[in-house]
């Protein structure tokens, strides 16, 4: 599921899975990317309640809304 | 491409929605009651008393109850800006709308002009704290979306309503001369096809893709459609000011409405038929129907046109929309919404090993029983116009309902406290 790209961003698509699908996929891969890396998420939908856990969990976030109306957010550990 | 500004603001605890949705059903046992009590067959008149106390037990105890509970969840999942001061809210909009929701449909049924008295202002400010918390939020909010407009549009149309609605009950109470006729027609086409409508069909945006796996609606569709139904509607509001001078722009924006209203199911239908995984849902058949549903409740109104005579064309248009389409829609929503809400806050909770599988929170054979009686008292609703004995069956059918989706929404709650005691959080 996870790809791991060669500047160590690893690659998430949760496109076209049913809720909570998306987000659990995404709390796992989180557990799994060390620090300093980003974990580039490919999603349907922008994930407001995500935001939250990621506040929560001290990750720092960056959303980008797509031309296909898709979104791609890259999140990593926190400072 | 463009960078989205971000929102952490927490979504309300669960007990604020589950105690809308838990209210809800019992207001079919109420209107139930309304329907067997009432004189002779409520179903020949449209404005017999207990049919107006049943229909307002459905939609303002019901459908508004849901439909204000769920919005204090939907606008910061779809739209990122929770309701300000949701505990606040909460309590200004629930407890004025369930003392109303209870007094007005007994005003009605009992002919008691000082319980319509106590209605109206309650009513009044459950949907002025609903209507301000919700624009605030739509204010705040960083989303640029359809859904986003579509919400807009429903709460000025609620705005409306309601204003009419206000003005109809204070006028039966105290017996004021009133255009009645013109100002209950402007009421329900505000409620219904502004409200309701524009909230489902933005709603669904977001919903029918996200849930049932289906391709997004057509762009085209998500940008006009709203807006389109609003202006509509509008006009519509327009003709029947100016009536009789008029009546070729009452024919024409009611068959414009029906036109975009059927755009909207046959889409819908469309888009079902090429989900991505065909797997038997209740929740999908539940929206099937709703959209079929949607399209007779046009081909019934638009017969009203032709033979304005035959009453009960009007009548069967009603029931279709309303128990057909929008309750039907409802039932769909909440079985997915409420299982998904017990799933995030137990994962937002701090629960992340033993959440049960949202489908299993709410057992999918509870689901199936439910949309086949909604089905049957769907169909004694159809009938009653013309068979006096169906009006029980539709009792009957409301009131297994309203048991059923109790029984089910309890059955939600109790997995979400027994998963938190397991692992000894903290009921919010």
């Amino acid at each position: 599921m996870i790809t791991l790209r060669a500047n160590m961003t690893h690659e998430l698509d949760v496109r076209g899975l049913p809720p909570p699908e998306p987000f659990e996929h995404i709390m796992s891969a989180l557990l799994t990317i060390p620090a300093g890396a980003c974990l580039y998420v490919h999603i349907d939908r922008e994930p407001y309640p995500l935001y939250e856990v990621l506040h929560n969990g001290e990750y720092a976030w960056q959303t980008t809304a797509l031309a296909d109306g898709s979104f791609s957010i890259c999140i990593s550990h926190g400072a | 491409m463009k960078i989205i500004s971000l929102n952490t603001e927490q979504a309300p605890p669960i007990s604020v929605p589950m105690r809308f949705f838990t209210v809800a059903p019992l207001f079919l046992l109420m209107a139930a009651l309304m329907l067997v009590t009432g004189a002779g067959n409520p179903f020949d008149d449209m404005r017999s008393p207990a049919l107006l106390a049943a229909t307002h037990c459905i939609t303002l105890g019901f459908m508004a109850m849901i439909m204000m509970g769920a919005m204090q969840q939907i606008l910061p999942v779809v739209i990122g800006s929770p309701m300000p001061a949701s505990r606040l809210t909460v309590w200004l909009t629930f407890l004025p709308l369930l003392s109303g929701a209870l007094l007005l449909p007994a005003g009605f049924m009992l002919g008691k002009p000082a319980l319509l008295n106590l209605a109206w202002p309650l009513l009044g400010l459950a949907f002025i704290a609903f209507i301000s918390a919700s624009l605030a939020s739509l204010a705040r909010s960083p989303a640029h979306n359809a859904t986003k407009t579509a919400i807009l549009l429903s709460i000025l149309a609620l705005s409306g309503a309601i204003v009419l609605g206000m003005l109809l009950a204070q006028g039966h109470a105290s017996g004021s001369l009133l255009p009645y006729d013109k100002l209950a027609t402007a009421h329900i086409s505000l409620a219904l096809g502004g409200w309701v409508m524009l909230l489902i069909v933005g709603v669904s945006y977001q919903v029918v893709p996200m849930f049932q796996l289906t391709p997004n609606y057509p762009k085209w569709l998500v940008k006009g459609l709203t807006p389109a139904i609003f202006i509509v509607l509008l006009l519509s509001m327009l003709s029947r000011l100016f009536e009789p001078g008029s009546h070729w722009l009452t024919i024409t924006t009611q068959g414009l409405f029906w036109f975009l209203a059927s755009s909207f199911a046959l889409i819908t239908l469309r888009l079902q038929s090429n989900r991505r995984r065909r797997v038997a849902d209740a929740t999908l058949s539940f929206f099937r129907l709703g959209m079929m549903a949607l399209l007779c409740a046009g081909l019934f109104a638009l017969a009203t046109l032709v033979f304005p005579a035959i009453d009960s064309l009007g009548t069967v248009s009603a029931l279709l929309f309303l128990l057909g389409f929008a309750m039907s829609l409802m039932h769909g929503m909440l079985y997915k919404i409420v299982p998904f809400l017990v799933w995030f806050h137990l994962f937002r909770g701090g629960v992340n090993s033993g959440v049960p599988n949202m489908k299993e929170i709410i057992p999918e054979t509870w689901k199936w029983r439910h949309f086949w009686l909604h089905c049957s008292t769907l169909l004694a609703a159809l009938l009653a116009p013309w068979w006096n004995a169906a009006t029980w069956l539709v009792a009957l059918g409301l009131l297994l309902q309203g048991m059923l989706l109790e029984y089910t929404l309890l059955i939600a709650i109790s997995v979400y406290r027994r998963t938190l005691e397991r692992i000894g959080g903290v009921s919010p």
